[in-house]
């Protein structure tokens, strides 16, 4: 470290920490209980002491390229402990929500999905997306008519794919970029606070380490570390798995579409539509569960880039669930409406993922292969 | 029950509380000609104060200090001292307040020498509260080495009375009493000091620093008595498990103070208390290792600052910023404390042979009258009402200094009161 540090503070970074959840920030007069707290914490410049009096100093740069901010799971070890009531937790989890906004472009996407007022413009965009591209092509068939409910009658699976497929490549595009600042950041910023000593590049070691945090990521063997933390880790678990089998699903489904030229509704014997409804209803059952966990934890802050993810991921999967059961109940209007809301949320989910809380899929995953390659435990 | 109404003149002062500070009142104000009532309801006068093993900074024994003030009560007659007394309730207005006093039965009587003949026929033993529960006495006990009165007192929860009476027939003087009865008595007074002080905050409910779980890990309050000449190893300070002499020590600072899970505010006087009994492990054992975990240590004024200074040269006490958060037992029973370094930004692993948590203070009693507190039970003082005023640490958390200025400043507002009138 330099002998001389000039503390720039960055006055607008503490007021965003305070308006995204962190508003407790200034009641710390760091103790370090909170680092002792921590079950994840390293023995070497542990977190979240440190992250506390950077976000109180207003040291923005420091803090969105802090590998230790995507370590910790968000149990509230360290706030329920805290003499102070200054709530680490949650004041980590704000910062993190301003580091996914910082290294997604653009920021003004980022913003909005941060801001409630914003909400409708980010609602109507895949309607007019939609609408606009359904009528051009004429893929979106207002009266599908026909003795059964068939949704590809009413929003071809073309239109479906010529939205999603380069939205799903944009997104894949966006996040690399980001991600490739994310990760020099991280790393610049290890070294300079001497949270992991340089051991160079080495493919090897990052791909074992890498499927060493997919194991840890799937057992959720973190997650459970923390203490308070138990009965959450079940419902994240269960969201997770129902992605993860929705995404195998989706992928398997667009192979026999495209590949084999087998048109939907697929049969209900059809093992990977097994798949698909145990991991439809596994996502909402868990979204469920994580919503009234927050609603009836009162020590938990919940702010809206909660809500915003967890109504979306519930809305999802029961806008799923609702229009499948609605199409074998052959109840063509009301199907065919939840489809185009499932659709929209879907289109919510993909467009704003590397902006909204979801993008902590890619940023903590990177983050703890990062620290378990350079041995930060 | 018997009732005893004397009602003394109406120009007295009562003071609730005889530890260092409504000592101090009532010398302050009976040196001044005034009556005063001093209720405690320990059986003994000094209070805290008499458990320490001594003040700082100067590091005198708290003999240095109590025995010169109950000389001067014993040589005023303008003094009334009940122990074991309770004050019931209080009502009335400046100038005209009458308190009622309930006397609890020492069942020994003014005949008692002190002499201890009874002990060695006691049957009973109790826990000794007066050493934190680390010894016992015989059911009939001296409270200290320099209890005033100079009284044995029997302790009737545990006594099995005159079925068993061998202390009753030991005795040459009479003083023996097993059937003594509570009294109720009234008295009028024109002004209340309340000086009813405070109690070492109840480590067990500090989950993570393992109080009660781990029998090494002690409190500062428990560490006067052990290192005390009259403590329950005459003064050795070893830890509890195995009597081992310590090679190392930690102090744990802010143990429930400044915590909002417990005490929100700072108990003023942890810190100089771990600094000094920092001293008393080095005259016992030059060459231990002494660890001070803390968040701040506030040594207020130029005399705290200079002990602290002084400390500082001893190259085995090492002083790490940072709150232990979490312990753990070893085999052997030492204790390993964790913090963070928050200088280093390190975590800190730290095993000693015992623990001192560095416990704070809490008000000791809720006064049964019209008195305002805070939040935190402290008596909140009303000098626009006037007529009832608190002292030391019932007022707030202080040292024994702060104490006695605070409490001669309660004298004068009580005798203001008296002479307003």
């Amino acid at each position: 470290m330099a002998d001389k540090y000039l503390v720039e503070p960055d006055l607008g970074f503490v007021k965003e920490v305070v308006g995204l959840g962190g508003e407790s920030l200034k009641k710390c007069f760091q103790c370090a209980t909170c680092s002792v707290a921590c079950q994840l914490s390293p023995e070497n410049k542990p977190f979240p002491r440190k992250e506390m009096i950077a976000a109180s100093w207003g040291l923005k740069d420091r803090l969105v390229s802090d590998v230790d901010i995507w370590l910790c799971h968000e149990c509230g070890d360290c706030s329920t402990l805290c003499p102070r009531g200054a709530k680490p937790g949650d004041v980590i989890a704000a910062v993190r929500s301003i580091a996914i906004s910082e290294y997604a472009a653009p920021k003004a996407l980022g913003k909005a999905v941060n801001d409630p007022k914003k909400l409708p413009i980010l609602i109507l965009i895949p309607i007019v997306i939609f609408i606009l591209l359904g009528k051009l092509t004429g893929f979106l068939n207002f009266n599908p008519g026909g003795d059964e409910v068939v949704h590809s009658h009413f929003f071809s699976t073309w239109l479906v794919d010529i939205v999603f497929v380069p939205l799903a490549l944009w997104v894949v595009v966006s996040f690399g970029m980001a991600l490739k600042r994310f990760i020099s950041d991280m790393h610049e910023n290890a070294l300079l606070e001497g949270k992991v000593v340089e051991k160079g590049f080495d493919l090897k070691g990052i791909i074992e380490s890498a499927i060493k945090v997919v194991f840890t990521i799937l057992k959720h063997d973190k997650f459970s570390e923390c203490s308070e933390n138990k009965p959450r880790a079940t419902s994240h678990l269960m969201v997770l798995y129902g992605f993860i089998g929705l995404f195998i699903v989706t992928n398997v489904f667009f192979f026999t579409l495209y590949g084999l030229g087998i048109h939907g509704p697929y049969s209900q014997m059809n093992p990977f539509k097994w798949l698909g409804n145990v991991a439809g209803v596994s996502l909402v059952i868990g979204s469920f569960l994580m919503i009234r966990q927050r609603l009836s934890n009162p020590d938990m802050t919940t702010s809206y880039k909660d809500w915003y993810l967890l109504g979306l991921v519930f809305g999802l999967g029961a806008t799923g669930m609702l229009t499948e059961i609605t199409r074998l109940a052959d109840l063509a209007g009301l199907s065919y409406g939840l489809y185009f809301a499932h659709l929209i949320l879907i289109f919510n989910l993909f467009a704003y993922l590397p902006f909204s809380k979801l993008a902590h899929l890619v940023y903590r995953t990177t983050a703890m292969i990062y620290a378990e390659y350079y041995d930060r435990k | 029950m018997t009732k005893d109404n004397t009602s003394p003149a109406n120009g007295s002062i009562l003071v609730v509380g005889g530890g260092i500070s409504g000592l101090t009142t009532t010398l302050e104000a009976a040196e001044a000609g005034y009556e005063v009532f001093l209720v405690e309801n320990k059986p003994y006068l000094g209070g805290r104060v008499s458990q320490l093993n001594q003040y700082f900074p100067k590091l005198c024994p708290p003999t240095c200090g109590l025995e010169i003030n109950f000389k001067r009560i014993k040589d005023n007659r303008k003094i009334k001292v009940f122990t074991m007394a309770e004050v019931e309730k209080v009502e009335g207005s400046p100038g005209n307040y009458n308190a009622t006093i309930k006397l609890n039965p020492r069942l020994i009587n003014e005949n008692c020498t002190a002499c201890g003949e009874c002990v060695d026929v006691c049957p009973v033993e109790r826990k000794n509260d007066f050493n934190f529960d680390m010894d016992n006495t015989k059911a009939v006990y001296k409270a200290s080495e320099m209890a005033f009165p100079m009284r044995y007192t029997i302790d009737s929860s545990v006594c099995k009375g005159s079925e068993c009476g061998k202390c009753a027939d030991v005795c040459k003087y009479n003083a023996v009493e097993l059937n003594m009865e509570s009294k109720t008595l009234n008295i009028q007074v024109g002004a209340v000091v309340w000086s009813t002080g405070w109690k070492p905050y109840d480590a067990e409910q500090i989950d993570n620093l393992g109080f009660g779980k781990h029998k090494n890990i002690i409190t500062n309050m428990m560490m006067e008595r052990l290192s005390a000449p009259n403590g329950p190893t005459k003064g050795e300070i070893i830890r509890p498990s195995d009597k081992k002499a310590p090679e190392s020590v930690v102090f744990v600072q802010c143990a429930g103070s400044r915590d909002e899970n417990h005490l929100t505010y700072c108990s003023y006087i942890c810190c100089m208390a771990s600094l000094k009994q920092a001293t008393y492990v080095r005259a016992q054992y030059p060459e231990a290792k002494i660890y001070i975990f803390y968040i701040d240590l506030r040594t207020p004024g130029q005399k705290y600052e200079k002990f602290y200074k002084n400390l500082k040269e001893d190259e085995n006490v090492f002083f790490i910023k940072g709150k232990v958060a979490e312990v753990t037992e070893e085999p052997d029973g030492s204790i390993t404390v964790v913090a963070e370094d928050t200088i280093a930004g390190e975590k800190v692993r730290q095993t000693a042979d015992m623990v001192i948590l560095a416990t704070g203070m809490q008000p000791a009693a809720k006064p049964h009258a019209d008195l305002k507190v805070n939040e935190d039970g402290f008596i909140i003082n009303d000098f626009e009402k006037g007529g009832m005023f608190a002292a030391g640490c019932a007022n707030k958390p202080a040292d024994v200094v702060s104490s006695n200025q605070n409490a001669t400043g309660m004298a004068l507002k009580a005798i203001q009161t008296l002479v307003k009138r």
